[in-house]
């Protein structure tokens, strides 16, 4: 774990959420750390904290105890703002539900998030559509699209800014059987260039990765 | 792709969602369009007006009035003073401080006779100077003259020549009392929409010798001879000279039915600014639907790496495209709209001003940006980690 360089470092943190006027504790003091291109996959019963666990380390929520630690950089205590530019330059989403904009096409979407970083070259796009094997779909709209291509072209839109964390929330959830050892072995490939964190409820798949996290009642159980 | 093409491609996708919206604008629009450019052309048709009238100047007999009373009761009001000119008076007007500026001096008589079993009004005018004055009568026939060898000459108004089946060459009875005389019509006047429509109009001394009014004239139509003569100062020294005569320049007039246009365009234009805010508020409704529509899409916006900065102009650029689209519709439908309505109300033809389009636009591009600081507000409340959990 030394000589490694951690990507990400979760310390003590904690998340709770105010329901009504009942505090709920979702996470309780977590502590991990994860090196850089490792692929791990993060396991637990539904409404463990799975799902928050990966928001907060993708920096789309922020725990309500604790310290977490991105590349070296504490990002707790840092302003919406600063959030934004480190978001884009180190995180990538993939969804279960893919979350592609209907509207636009495949390229369209894998070049998202390139537009909001106000990159003009888009190369990067044609690269990742290539990296994920859809060069030929590229003008296709989501819903001419099967969910196997679906979920690859939401993998080219996290892949496309070179993010040095991959998030990958049940990325196989939506998927049958074949399309998701596929699309596992596709996140398997992304591992070593980038972090790659991956919940899954699904243990076959989760043995792909180099090391599991079981999430249990909020805290890390291993 | 850049965020605005985002955006265009957005709204291409709901255009029958974003259409209300639009409508709102468009209603907006073309009412500020159409109240703006009819009454403009009202305004422009009114100046026209009194240069055509050709008279700068009217000179009428003041009427005064005394009251009378008996004891203490009221008993109405009796008119005074001769309400006619001498004829031997007119010559007079050519005494004034200006009277070099002076190019005509028409007198007319006005009343009413008898033609067949109807009675018409009558206007009698010295030819030449009338002649002079109405250059821009179009007459169908010729012009009358002061001395006809056998009969008196007339010319009819439009509004009665057809109804009594009179042309040129007709010959027709005036009848006043038991005074007549007979008369050829030598032409007709074609419509000018003027008073005139209505008028038979013959030479001053025949008129006089039918009203039994001999030496006596109703008003006179003084025109200066040029644009912009002091018509003001003209007036008051004809007033100085005729005592017991009022003389009202033409300016003066226009000015008083200016203020009327004025008043009503005031009314109109309030209307239009109500529309105006209600087309706000339209916008931001429609947009407020369209936000909640898109919650999930502007959270994976956000997610992906959209700034509030970015998701809030995405969201004023739709309102400022609702806008343009809706008031650049609204000036095509404004300007048909005043091309109808101004020719009714005001007998003025507008044409299309485009030098309101970029402002009118401009109004309306500002609006639908209004409208988007409701839904922009909520869009900046959406928390991705919240809609993109909800699947
Ligand atoms: N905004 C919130 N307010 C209140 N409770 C919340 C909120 N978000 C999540 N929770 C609760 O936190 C718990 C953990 O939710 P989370 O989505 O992280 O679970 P998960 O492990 O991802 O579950 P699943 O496998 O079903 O996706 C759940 O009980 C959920 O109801
Ligand atoms: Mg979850």
């Amino acid at each position: 774990m030394s000589d490694d360089k951690m990507m990400i470092r979760v310390q003590g943190a904690a998340k709770r959420y105010l329901v009504g006027t009942v505090e709920v504790e979702v996470l309780r003091d977590i502590n991990m750390g994860i090196r850089e291109g490792e692929f791990v996959s993060v396991m637990g019963q539904s409404g463990s904290g799975k799902t928050t666990l990966m928001n907060l380390i993708g920096m789309l929520d922020s725990p309500s105890d604790g310290n977490i630690f991105i590349d070296g950089v504490d990002i707790t205590g840092k302003s919406q703002k600063e959030l934004v530019g480190l978001r884009r330059r180190t995180v990538g989403f993939v969804f279960q539900q893919f979350h592609l904009i209907p509207s636009l096409t495949a390229y369209e979407n894998v070049a998202l998030p390139l537009v909001f970083a106000g990159e003009k070259d888009q190369r990067a796009v044609t690269d990742a559509l290539e990296r994920v094997g859809l060069s030929h779909r590229r003008e296709h709209k989501p819903a001419e699209l099967s969910g196997g291509e679906q979920q690859r072209v939401a993998i080219a839109r996290a892949i496309v800014m070179k993010p040095k964390i991959l998030l990958a929330d049940e990325p196989t959830g939506a998927l049958d059987a074949t399309t998701g050892s596929m699309i596992i072995s596709l996140l398997r490939s992304m591992a070593g260039e980038m972090t790659v964190v991956m919940v899954t409820h699904n243990r076959e798949l989760a043995l792909h990765s180099d090391r599991i996290v079981n999430l249990k009642d909020g805290n890390i159980a291993e | 792709m850049h965020l605005h093409s985002l955006v265009l491609k957005d709204i291409s996708r709901r255009k029958t969602k974003l259409l209300v919206a639009v409508l709102g604008v468009v209603v907006a629009s073309a009412a500020i369009v159409a109240v703006v450019t009819t009454f403009s052309a009202a305004t422009g048709s009114l100046y026209e007006e009194s240069n055509n009238f050709g008279a700068n100047i009217i000179v009428r007999p003041e009427v005064r009035t005394i009251p009378l009373v008996t004891g203490s009761t009221s008993m109405g009001s009796l008119f005074t003073g001769e309400n006619y000119i001498e004829e031997s008076e007119i010559a007079n007007i050519y005494t004034i401080m200006h009277s070099s500026k002076l190019s005509v001096v028409a007198p007319r008589l006005y009343g009413v006779a008898e033609l067949g079993n109807s009675s018409v009004v009558i206007m009698g005018v010295d030819p030449e100077q009338e002649r002079n004055l109405k250059s821009w009568w179009n007459v169908k026939g010729n012009w009358i003259s002061s001395e006809g060898l056998m009969h008196t000459e007339v010319m009819v108004g439009s509004d009665i020549a057809t109804p009594m089946g009179l042309t040129e060459g007709s010959f027709i009875t005036l009848r006043n009392g038991n005074t007549s005389i007979d008369a050829r019509v030598t032409g007709v006047i074609e419509s000018t929409g003027g008073s005139e429509d209505a008028y038979l109009i013959l030479p001053l001394v025949a008129s006089q010798h039918l009203l039994g009014r001999e030496g006596k004239v109703s008003s006179l139509e003084v025109r200066a001879l040029c644009n912009t003569c002091p018509v003001e100062e003209i007036s008051m020294e004809i007033e100085e000279k005729f005592p017991g005569l009022e003389a009202r320049s033409m300016s003066q007039i226009v000015r008083n039915e200016l203020a009327m246009v004025e008043h009503t365009r005031s009314s109109a234009m309030a209307v239009s600014i109500i529309t105006l805010l209600v087309s706000t508020l339209t916008v931001a409704s429609t947009m407020l639907a369209s936000v909640n529509e898109k919650l999930k899409e502007i959270g994976i916006m956000r997610a992906v790496g959209a700034s509030d900065f970015q998701v809030v102009s995405m969201l004023f650029f739709e309102g400022a495209i609702i806008g343009a689209v809706g008031g650049i519709i609204g000036f095509i439908v404004g300007t048909i709209a005043s091309s109808i309505a101004a020719p009714l109300l005001f007998q003025a033809t507008p044409s299309p001003m485009w030098e309101i389009l970029l402002p009118v636009t401009g109004i309306c591009v500002l609006t639908g940006m209004l409208a988007s600081v409701l839904p922009a507000k909520k869009a900046l409340g959406i928390d991705p980690a919240e809609v993109l959990r909800s699947v």
